[in-house]
């Protein structure tokens, strides 16, 4: 009784109108199809559903060939080729949000203006980092920060030792940090990061999975201690824009090219994958191959290569608090919540 | 145009609302329509400025010459027409000069009250405003008048410290507008009557728990149970608690429920008198009974941000709620359904209703405006307020040229919708100058 529905193709669809039991309007057809799942045989079941498979399998290769055909011909023709199909993904057919940023929100651009990273990203005043971990350490704990002080510039360690949060952050603001980080560990391995933005800046917990470190890499590269490049993707939405501006805060606000070293936040499906690179770019000469080999004309193409170091991560936002950390008196901007989960194709970073 | 999300099954009754943010921005948001339209945000007034930040709203919506009061970071208090956002009125609270005198002294809430005191009733008002640091000055205003040209106050305000340490967070004046209520961080509460300024009641904090620990008092919001009955109120803490108080009872807390794990934010009462709908800083907001303390029911509405303010209108069936997640929703609050949410781009500071407002479908009216006014903080002499004809007639419907600037307004579309009532309700909108209620249209 049990049966997936197979996304067929449009002759298969009449096949699976009837196989689903519906009323059918033609009784002939039916009596003619048998589903394998209905055979209590084993042998000649699993028979019968490689042949089924394999019907499916040449279809599908038939419809390729023909549409490379087409395309092809048309080429040939001179004419318009038809039209490539898009496939459609999640983030294709992503529910449209309303809070997305636009380019000319004059609100956006006020609140930009006062919101509270901006000191930073105007470079009045420069990052200053404090990172610190939960107070048990754990196995990969040191690594990975030692990694994230290789990888965020101008950042210190200090030891957690069994000060409360809300003391350390005050210890922050004296000495003029701009942020906090905390690396939280949860059964020996970091689990969660909370950026804390200072003076009274927001607070942002977010989920980590997936952190692969350095050594771990193959063929990785050794940072420098250039300043990095930034780049952050697909920070849309009026929450993400935050977020973004957040990260932005982190690092200082002039990158040096000639240094070649990028940092990347890039954001899907709202989660955000962190990556460390060094660039090159090569100049290449390509040389045309083809039919007219006589006139080999070598063209130069710039292409750029990437070597990873420094850990690469996926973080996944929590919460964002408004001031600073207080899970007890605190604001809350976003908090996550079951409830919000309702759609696939809803995201809101 | 921000756009909306809205339900189907449910339109939303003819509501308008008045919303602020902490950009210093006036968001009018209405649902018109017998027919239950979905809210749209018809007007913006408000340059957008950081140090303008809103702080508090009060309104008074009465039919005749409504006013709406607005308090603002910077310490100005601005006294203006609801109706199309003109300033009347507005002084800084730290005195002339403009500047606070310590740092961190900002304005915790304001009431503008709705008795007339005094005979000159359309030309003045009275607000109550305290202060973080525990001020509370209770003053009435005189908008200027172009005919005299004294502007002073009636009377010199009245002023005193409601608390002597801590920070007044909290301040609710009730239905008969003789008492007021007074709390915040390590600030118990304190009843007052606001005739002879003194002190009447004051609340003692719960005992310790079992455990011997003593929960420091921070008082976030309250809210009287009922517009005559100054004597029971409701408050809510910074330790997710709900205390209900009984003047007349004992000083100490006759009901106390947690509400989830966050500060309470924001509570109103129902007119009925025994509901009560509460909102915390994780964006939770439930209604109780206030006679037993059962949870009702929690509003589900994907709210995602610290619940800044809950109004409930007096009239039709809606509640709405406002926050940190830049969002206003309004939900039903029978069956505790999302009708619709306006995405607002601000952080939203507070919200009022505009319950004078009934939402018929009429012909566009524009209204003529002298123009003057810009945006300035002196007093202008140019409005005259005391024009106060009342109209009888159905809603007579005007169309004259129009000539715009209004101060500070950004007008989203390039009309002015006017309110004009039916027979019933009659209310009349303060015109600058030219009156030209007689003037049919061509």
């Amino acid at each position: 009784m049990g049966f997936k529905r197979k996304k067929g193709d449009g002759e298969g669809e009449e096949m699976e109108s009837e196989v689903r039991g519906r009323p059918s309007f033609n009784t002939a057809e039916r009596r003619n199809v048998i589903l394998p799942s209905m055979i209590k045989n084993k042998d000649k079941r699993a028979k019968v559903y490689a042949k089924q498979k394999h019907e499916k399998k040449v279809e599908k290769q038939k419809k390729i060939k023909a549409r490379d055909a087409a395309e092809k011909q048309a080429l040939e023709l001179g004419e318009e080729p038809p039209q490539k199909m898009v496939p459609k993904t999640i983030e294709n057919t992503r529910e449209a949000d309303e809070t997305v940023c636009r380019p000319d929100d004059e609100e956006l651009f006020a609140d930009i203006d006062a919101d509270e990273f901006n000191p930073v990203l105007r470079r009045e005043v420069t990052p200053k980092v404090l990172i610190t971990t939960c107070r048990f350490n754990s196995t990969r704990g040191p690594a990975f920060i030692s990694e994230l002080q290789s990888v965020i510039p101008n950042s210190d360690y200090r030891k957690r030792g069994t000060y409360d949060l809300k003391k350390i952050v005050e210890y922050a603001k004296k000495k003029d940090y701009t942020s906090l980080i905390v690396v939280h560990t949860n059964r020996r391995e970091p689990d969660a990061l909370l950026i804390i933005g200072l003076p009274n800046g927001p607070t942002a917990h977010f989920k980590l999975s997936n952190l692969v470190l350095r050594k771990d890499i193959k063929n990785h590269g050794n940072p420098t201690s250039h300043e990095p490049e930034l780049v952050l993707n697909n920070f849309t939405t009026r929450l993400g824009n935050r977020v973004g501006r957040f990260f932005q805060s982190l690092f200082p606000q002039e990158p040096n090219f000639r240094g070649r070293r990028v940092v990347t936040f890039h954001n899907q499906r709202d989660f955000i994958f962190f990556r460390h690179h060094r660039y090159i770019f090569d100049v290449k000469e390509d040389k045309q191959s083809g039919a007219k080999g006589k006139d080999a004309v070598a063209k130069q193409r710039v292409k750029p290569r990437l070597q990873e170091c420094g850990p690469s991560f996926t973080l996944k936002l929590v919460t964002l608090q408004h001031g600073t950390f207080d899970t007890k008196g605190g604001e809350f901007e976003w908090v996550h919540k079951p409830e919000m989960d309702t759609s696939r194709r809803r995201f809101f970073l | 145009m921000p756009r909306v999300i809205s339900n189907e099954t449910y339109g939303c009754p003819p509501i308008r609302a008045l919303t602020f943010d902490s950009l210093g921005l006036i968001k009018v948001t209405e649902a018109r329509g017998k027919e239950r339209g979905t809210p749209i945000v018809v007007n913006t007034w408000g340059e957008p400025n950081a140090s303008r930040c809103v702080l508090a709203a009060s309104m008074d919506d009465r039919l005749s010459n409504p006013l709406l009061a607005v308090a603002r970071k910077d310490g100005n208090v601005e006294v203006r027409n609801p109706c199309n956002g003109d300033l009347h009125f507005a002084y800084s609270v730290f005195g002339d000069d403009g500047s606070p005198p310590e740092d961190d002294d900002e304005i915790s809430g304001l009431h503008l009250f709705r008795k007339q005191k005094d005979d000159h009733t359309e030309r003045s008002c009275t607000l109550l405003t305290f202060m973080k640091k525990g001020d509370v000055s209770l003053r009435t205003v005189q908008f200027p008048d172009a005919r005299d040209d004294s502007t002073d106050d009636a009377a010199p305000p009245k002023s005193w410290k409601a608390c002597a340490s801590g920070e007044l967070l909290v301040g609710k004046v009730d239905g008969t507008e003789n008492f007021g209520l007074f709390g915040g961080k390590r600030v118990e509460v304190n009843i007052w009557d606001l005739e002879q300024c003194t002190k009447i009641w004051s609340a003692k904090s719960p005992p310790k728990d079992n455990l011997g620990i003593f929960t420091p008092t921070w008082f976030t919001c309250a809210a009287f149970m009922s517009n005559d009955d100054h004597r029971k109120f409701v408050t809510g803490t910074k330790s997710h608690q709900v205390r209900l108080y009984d003047v007349s009872a004992q000083r100490r807390p006759v009901l106390s429920f947690d509400f989830h794990e966050t500060a309470i934010t924001a509570i109103t009462e129902d007119p009925d008198g025994h509901t009560i709908y509460v909102g915390n800083a994780s964006a939770d907001l439930a209604s109780f009974d206030i006679r037993t303390g059962k949870l009702l029911g929690n509003f589900l509405g994907k709210c995602s941000g610290s619940i800044r303010s809950v109004v409930r209108h007096p009239q039709h069936q809606v509640i709405a709620s406002c926050g940190l997640d830049r969002y206003l929703r309004v939900y039903d609050v029978k069956t505790r359904q999302l009708i619709s949410a306006v995405f607002l781009k601000q952080h939203l500071t507070g919200l009022v209703f505009d319950s004078g407002f009934s939402g018929e479908e009429i012909a566009v009216a524009n209204t003529e405006v002298d123009a003057e006014t810009e945006e300035t903080m002196e007093q202008e002499g140019d409005e005259e307020e005391n024009e106060d004809e009342t109209e009888e007639e159905a809603p007579v419907k005007k169309k004259k040229s129009k000539k715009e600037k209004r101060s500070r307004e950004k007008v989203s579309e390039g009309e002015e919708i006017d309110e004009v009532r039916s027979k019933k309700k009659t209310r009349d909108h303060k015109k600058k100058t030219k009156k030209v209620k007689h003037i049919q249209q061509d």
